[in-house]
């Protein structure tokens, strides 16, 4: 709550009072349990099963605040516009363009990186790194990503949906022809492993 | 001196930039030619650990952004920064007319003669370019803000960007700081180019033709987009700097404020978001760290430029310009002569000359090039995935029409016509026993072997011949060049066994391309030494001070390949001469060698153990040989009661490789090794849309070390080649000079979508002057694929498209559609 405003409204209930310590009063009398609420750009997030309260600014974008702040710099700035797919990451089970999500609309929401899924031993890991799936390296988390939001979806994927999955992340050394050998080595590893 | 009778170090001297094949080669390999060692870097790059110059952050650290010009040309005359200096958060605005801010540093690829400019220019040569004032601020925002403020007056000048009418000596100057007689500047080699006399080859010919064709501006689009990091550590600099090379911009840092000593410089080379050449060879390319280095020297922090997507479009591919042809031919595909001009846009170093592959691996006997460098009002052109794109360009246009003149099989006028420097292949055929080389015929291999996998001959029909019960035309396209390996430079690599374990690490630094290099040099290491492979490591980010050339694959490959060779047999030499001993001789007697009563022509090591040729079983590994030392020292118990155990001396060697490459003329190296390049395509005659069915890339690369590696060059060069063929077009508002579709949504690089299979042959001849007789691959698909596409679309419409992109519009077009 900002003791300077002049606006002393419960934003639980409404309920208008005529200092601070009124409304701090009546919060935790009225509405006991819920506590404070947060700060003006407070954000709770789950990255990789941990959890986190960050203080983001309007213009943080969900790429700047997990590759700059928190540190997990697999999402990467391929074309900082939403059209290369090198900054996926899977918010609540789907792949999202980290890029074009602002952080303070991303409340309450479970993110997976890359790093969890290497962290998790996901077969894709693996996959990849044995059918020769990355050159540079820029865009292949993006694509561990996805490959790993379809595998979630897909357990069983044609090659033609893999394709189809991947079209949206681009590689500019074009290691494309490797990607659904990987994800199909990968999907049967985990078949196998059920 | 060495005393075992084969001097490595001697026979490392005697291969120095090598004219013949490999006259000391291995006698079987292990790991070389292996399809998957597992990739050193796979791990961490599938994982999202790898770490790139734009993860980079440091405690302080500083965000630089430049200001872009609106204009294609014009000149600062007063610029207000106030505004933007007192936006809260900016801790630096550097002007171009500061006093430390020269008319010329050292920041480009070769010093003194296109490598130097103003690390800050206050005049703009093309719409984006980055001149005028660099903020630093707090984060990128504010940096961003503060540019908004500036103010400035502005003096636009005319600009061009057409090359044939900039070349017109009335046309007004582009670049008239630099190039004040006129557009049309050369510097470069190969700007003429002539053997023989057309003149005359046109007279013989039965038929002459004439074209032209064109390719647009098109660019290299690296993942990881420029970007660097400079603090100064006291007076030591310690960068980390997204770049092809370590060693250049090192070199070039070294001549900065007054000189700062090499040993002072520590160069971080992270990963890198590939390159393709690309920025790294731009003029201007260290410009932002030089602003970088003195705005962090003035605020006492860190200071970090990053590009954005559009700043990254600053320069594009060399082979953008206007092409003139005349061919003369006989019935039989003899092509007698063959004169090209190039129109050529911004080259900013040696232009190669459109028909210098015709002069490499022809027998055409009359040939006359000239390559007109001419500046327009937009970036600078670099090779972008290679410099031979031109002459490329230019042979596959040739070939495609001459065998369309003629209704021969293009894959039969190749043949026909193939040679070496304008001698037939019986030359050519001497020319390989003279130097030691198996006599075999690169491009027949290559042209059989993917005739067979493309079926060759149940695809190819007469141009515009086939419709498909999709209602589509179908196309196919051949074309060939020779392989090569042209890098002029200098390689030094160091092996060091380490105590303990007996693992050897690879020193050298270099940048990472992504070819996955490293495991080449650890098998070849591997090999030589007779160690396992995993015993083998390579960490090129760990400053060695050593250092390879890079971009590695085509063009260095073969010159790292030998310094790691060199250095790999003198080491092996070193281990057995210090397993025979006698070893450290101290004054209180001396060290029992580890195979005491033998020479070390009578051992050799295998799988990391060191072992006796007439008895095997008499062996010790490489980590029993090595023991442990320093602290842990060369002390054990025995040593305690007074027992000298074996002991061995540090093993490390360095070596080094230094070649001219094919760049002398004087001395040339004749190119043996061939690619073959097959393409299948229909075309959609309602929307005009090419698909690319099918692709075969065959490549005599000599000699394969990695066979992934090499198949990833093939299918990405393809990939790449069919994007740049279909897709890839800066375009330039003709009104304003405003480049257009500076981002990935509006310049369009091909997806997993647009292209069907890619199917990779290698062939290994042995014909090339590397180590083990390889050539490299690496810059050659990405090159000669996109020509192709023009001989498939012809092939499938029966009409010409002579301009590159070849989009839907110019189909349609040409079949009368629109």
């Amino acid at each position: 709550m900002n003791k300077e405003s002049k606006n002393y409204t419960c934003p639980y209930c409404g309920e208008k009072h005529r200092s601070a310590d009124e409304l701090k009063e009546h919060v935790f009398q009225t509405h006991k349990g819920r506590g404070l609420p947060a700060p003006e750009g407070s954000i709770k997030l789950t990255v990789n099963k941990a959890e986190y309260v960050f203080q983001v600014e309007p213009n943080w974008t969900l790429y700047y605040l997990i590759h700059d702040k928190l540190g997990l710099t697999g999402a990467k700035q391929f074309c900082d516009q939403g059209a290369c797919g090198s900054c996926t990451v899977i918010m609540d089970s789907k792949p999202v363009l980290s890029c074009m999500m602002l952080a303070i609309e991303c409340d309450g929401k479970i993110i997976e990186t890359v790093e969890g899924i290497a962290a998790n031993g996901h077969p894709l890991i693996e996959a990849y790194v044995n059918n020769h799936a990355m050159q540079c390296g820029y865009c292949t988390p993006g694509f561990v990503v996805t490959s790993k939001a379809l595998l979630d979806r897909h357990p069983d994927p044609a090659e033609e949906e893999i394709i189809e999955a991947l079209a949206g992340n681009l590689c500019r050394c074009s290691t494309y022809p490797q990607h659904p050998i990987a994800v199909r080595e990968a999907a049967k590893k985990l078949r196998t492993a059920k | 001196m060495s005393k075992h009778p084969e001097d490595q170090t001697a026979r490392a001297l005697e291969l120095l930039d090598n004219l013949k094949a490999d006259m000391y080669p291995l006698k079987e390999y292990k790991h070389i030619g292996e399809k998957g060692p597992r990739r050193i870097d796979g791990l961490s790059k599938a994982s999202g650990q790898a770490d790139y110059t734009m993860d980079v952050q440091v405690p302080g650290m500083l965000y630089m952004r430049f200001l872009m010009s609106p204009y294609p040309h014009a000149k600062i005359l007063k610029m207000d920064t106030s505004k933007a200096e007192k936006l809260a958060g900016v801790r630096n605005v550097l002007r171009f007319d500061d006093p430390e801010v020269g008319k010329e540093e050292i920041i480009g690829k070769v010093a003194g003669f296109f490598g130097s400019d103003s690390p800050l220019s206050g005049v703009a040569h093309m719409e984006g370019e980055l001149v005028g004032a660099a903020v630093t601020a707090d984060s990128e925002a504010i940096a961003e803000e503060a540019l908004s403020l500036i103010e400035i007056d502005w003096e636009e000048r005319p600009f061009m960007l057409d090359p044939v009418a900039a070349s017109d000596p009335a046309a007004p100057l582009t670049f008239p700081e630099r190039y004040i007689d006129g557009n049309h500047w050369n510097r470069g080699a190969y700007d003429e180019l002539a053997h023989g006399d057309v003149k005359k080859g046109f007279a013989e010919a039965d038929k002459v033709i004439e074209f032209k064709f064109s390719r647009t501006a098109n660019t290299w689009v690296g993942p990881e987009r420029p970007c660097g990091v400079w603090k100064w550590n006291g007076d030591c600099p310690e960068i980390w700097l997204k770049h092809q090379r370590v060693h250049l911009p090192k070199s070039r840092i070294s001549q900065w404020f007054g000189g700062i000593p090499m040993n002072k410089i520590q160069v971080h080379s992270l990963y890198q978001g590939a390159s393709f050449g690309g920025w790294s060879q731009i003029d201007w390319n260290l410009g932002p760290l030089w602003c970088a280095a003195l705005v962090s020297r003035r605020t006492g922090r860190p200071v970090k430029y990053i590009f954005n997507r559009r700043e990254d479009f600053f320069g594009g591919s060399m082979d953008e310009g206007v092409y003139f042809v005349k061919v003369g031919f006989k019935k039989d595909g003899s092509i007698t002569a063959v004169e090209a001009t190039l129109y050529h846009v911004n080259a900013i170093w040696p232009v190669f000359n459109p028909v210098l592959h015709l002069h490499d691996n022809t027998t055409i006997p009359h040939l006359k090039g000239q390559c007109k460098s001419i500046w327009v009002n937009k970036g600078h052109t670099v090779p972008t995935r290679c410099e031979m794109l031109p002459p490329v360009l230019t042979q596959t246009m040739i070939f495609d029409r001459v065998a369309a003149e003629l209704g021969m099989d293009p894959t039969e006028l190749a043949l026909k016509n193939d040679g070496c420097m304008g001698h037939d292949m019986a030359w050519a055929a001497e020319e390989k026993k003279q130097r030691g080389f198996q006599v075999r015929d690169s491009l027949k291999e290559c042209i059989e072997k993917g005739k067979a996998e493309f079926k060759w001959d149940e695809s190819w029909h007469k141009p515009g011949d086939r419709k498909l019960p999709n209602g589509r035309l179908h196309g196919v396209g051949f074309t060939w060049a020779h392989e090569w390996d042209d890098s002029c430079g200098s390689s030094e690599f160091a092996i060091r066994i380490e105590r303990t374990d007996g693992t050897a690490s690879l020193l050298a630094t270099g940048a990472d391309n992504g070819v996955d290099a490293e495991n080449t040099y650890c098998q070849i290491a591997a090999d030589e030494i007779g160690l396992r492979l995993e015993d083998v490591h390579y960490n090129p980010q760990q400053y060695a001070g050593f250092y390879r050339m890079t971009p590695d694959s085509s063009t260095n490959m073969s010159v790292n390949g030998w310094a790691v060779r060199h250095a790999a047999r003198i080491l092996k030499e070193k281990i057995l001469e210090s397993a025979t001993g006698p070893t450290a001789l101290t004054q209180r007697g001396g060290y029992q060698p580890a195979f005491p009563n033998t020479s070390p022509q009578d051992l050799d090591i295998k799988d990391s153990h060191i072992f006796l040729k007439s008895d095997p079983a008499r062996r010790m590994s490489l980590a029993d040989f090595v023991r442990m030392a320093g602290e842990s020292g060369c002390f054990s118990t025995d040593e305690f009661l007074g027992v000298r155990t074996a002991w061995s001396e540090p093993l490390f060697a360095s070596s080094y490789h230094v070649q001219y490459g094919a760049y002398n003329p004087v001395n040339p190296r004749p190119r043996f090794c061939r690619q073959a390049h097959f393409m299948e395509v229909e075309v959609d005659t309602e929307t005009g849309e090419i698909f690319v069915t099918r692709v075969v890339n065959v490549n005599d690369v000599g000699k394969v070390i990695n066979r992934m590696s090499c198949e990833g060059q093939q299918y990405g060069g393809s990939i790449m080649g069919v994007s740049r063929a279909k897709f890839e077009e800066v375009v330039h508002d003709p009104v304003t000079g405003v480049m257009l579709n500076g981002n990935l949504i509006d310049y369009k690089i091909a997806t997993m979508k647009d292209l069907g299979p890619v199917s990779t042959i290698l062939v290994e001849t042995g014909m090339g002057y590397g180590p083990y007789g390889l050539i490299g691959v690496g810059e050659d698909i990405g090159t000669v694929v996109p020509g192709l596409t023009a001989p498939a679309v012809f092939n499938a419409i029966g009409v010409r498209i002579d301009d590159f992109p070849i989009t839907p519009d110019k189909i349609l077009k040409a079949l009368g559609k629109i």
